[in-house]
């Protein structure tokens, strides 16, 4: 990476104006990156918070900073990466030359670095320790037929590796709102336990509602908060259902070494991304 | 780092920031609290900068805040940083990119864009938004973005490229960044807009749908 005193990094977040949760691992990997000092400054900037990706425009000096690495902190490449970001942040590629005399990377997304297969079967395996492997069925869980993402098609690349890596009995990409569905887990596998880990870059609404709805582990309709609602849904396990031990993880987005492939992504950026 | 020397140009003794009132500790550091908690007593104290994305996030009544310089910043807390580093990153988290923009404008760099350009940019579910009558522009940006219960920015950008004022409705001292929004009349450090926000797209995207009263 160029000098590091003259460069900064800048992670994309999607944000909500409604779930403070959305941005929480965002701003959590930008403190930890921040810590390690390998860049000058890091900041972030969202599409639905503050700053914004127009505000991340004129977040860094160029009297000091003179590259910017851009890395979105999203599961796919998809509308919000492919559009939304270059226009607003006023990139035209992989590489920006700015009037300001700065030099703007822009990185692939998050969910699309190899470390991500990686961490994905660390936290399937954190969340059931003690549980023999080759009588364990995996399932990474995205959305699908999403229109912004494609979550879908990233799920079922990162299902096909893991299943190449030969050590669980099964594993599966399921959805929300296309098949196979999470909600067929009962009928996908009949290993004595499965693993179920979100493939969403922060904890929300379907983190920890819908699925767990969708999996018979919560009932829907509870009022309480949505602090508590995690805290319910993620200590609780494993759930014992029909003779089976069910294991669910938080969003993959959450785990802290999302920091590293962060890091990684943006020197990615610089080398060889596959934008253009 | 030029953020912290923005930061140190405008600071005094005692300084406000929106809704913060900063003063300077005889050590270096500085102690934050809310502008109405200045004289309150049995305030939560907090120490590290980060805490102040935590008091950020809701309001008084515990709603999310998706708008971070809406004056309702919750009350009740005092946050004692050591020095101007540290004084920086919690501004930045009660009131993220706002210092930045500060610098940007000092420096001469920060450019302003006209609503009707951010409206005519969007695409997707907002790209219906650029459809919104000058009246209608008015109307919104005087209810959304006044500093009384709206947001407490000075605003920067135009309506449109003729340099239109984005409402007649907000008062003149609404574009001044010499005027401090809060209504309190004292010296303040100023928020800035250069561009119209997510949330007025949102807005103005309802009003073209009919889904809010203009
Ligand atoms: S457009 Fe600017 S002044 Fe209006 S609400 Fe948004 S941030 Fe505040």
């Amino acid at each position: 990476m160029n000098g590091r005193q003259e460069s900064a990094l800048l992670i994309v977040g999607h944000g909500s104006t409604v779930n403070p949760g959305s941005s929480a691992p965002t701003l959590s990997h930008a403190t930890e990156i921040r810590r390690r000092n390998i860049f000058a400054d890091v900041q972030c900037a969202f599409w639905k918070e503050e700053p914004s990706l127009r505000d991340a425009i004129f977040l860094f000096d160029p009297g000091t900073i003179k590259n910017v690495y851009v890395v979105p902190n999203f599961i796919s490449e998809g509308y919000f990466t492919q559009t939304v970001i270059p226009r607003e942040l006023e990139l035209n590629g992989r590489i920006t030359k700015r009037a300001n005399g700065q030099t703007w990377n822009y990185g692939e997304p998050v969910g699309n670095h190899p470390l991500m297969t990686e961490l994905l079967v660390q936290r399937a395996r954190e969340i059931a320790p003690d549980v023999p492997e080759n009588q364990t069925s995996l399932l990474i869980v995205a959305h699908g037929t999403d229109l912004n993402e494609n979550s879908a098609v990233a799920a079922k690349r990162e299902a096909q590796r893991i299943r190449r890596l030969g050590r669980y009995a099964n594993v599966l990409n399921v959805y929300m709102e296309e098949f196979p569905l999470v909600s067929d887990w009962r009928v996908l596998t009949n290993t004595p336990n499965v693993v179920v880990v979100p493939f969403f870059i922060s904890d929300g609404l379907h983190s920890y509602e819908d699925i767990p709805v969708m999996l018979g582990i919560i009932d829907g309709g509870s009022t309480s908060s949505a602090e508590a609602k995690c805290e319910e849904v993620f200590r609780r396990g494993p759930y014992k259902i029909d003779d089976r031990s069910l294991f669910y993880a938080s969003s993959i987005g959450t785990d802290a070494r999302v920091a590293d492939i962060i890091v990684e992504q943006a020197a990615a950026g610089e080398t060889n991304g596959s934008r253009n | 780092m030029p953020l912290e020397k923005t930061l140190a140009a405008v600071l005094s003794d005692k300084s406000r920031f929106g809704q913060i009132f900063i003063q300077r500790t005889g050590s270096g550091g500085f102690v934050l609290c809310h502008h109405d908690d200045a004289n309150s007593r049995g305030l939560e104290i907090f120490k590290k900068p980060e805490d102040a994305l935590r008091i950020a996030r809701s309001d008084d009544a515990g709603k999310y805040r998706p708008l971070k310089t809406a004056p309702n910043l919750r009350r009740g807390w005092r946050l004692e940083v050591v020095d101007l580093g540290e004084l920086r990153r919690a501004l930045d988290c009660f009131y993220p990119g706002r210092l930045a923009m500060l610098a940007a404008w000092t420096d001469n760099r920060l450019s302003t864009t006209p609503l009707r350009e951010t409206l005519d940019r969007q695409s997707g579910m907002y790209r219906i938004a650029a459809k919104i009558s000058d009246q209608q522009i008015d109307d919104v940006v005087g209810n959304f973005c006044k500093s009384g219960g709206g947001c407490l920015r000075t605003i920067l950008w135009k309506r449109d490229t003729h340099g239109a004022i984005p409402s007649t409705s907000l008062p003149p001292k609404k574009f001044d960044p010499g005027h401090d929004q809060t209504g309190r009349g004292q010296n303040a450090i100023p928020l800035l807009c250069q561009e119209p926000c997510n949330l007025l797209v949102v807005e103005c995207r309802k009003v073209v749908k009919g889904e809010i009263d203009e």
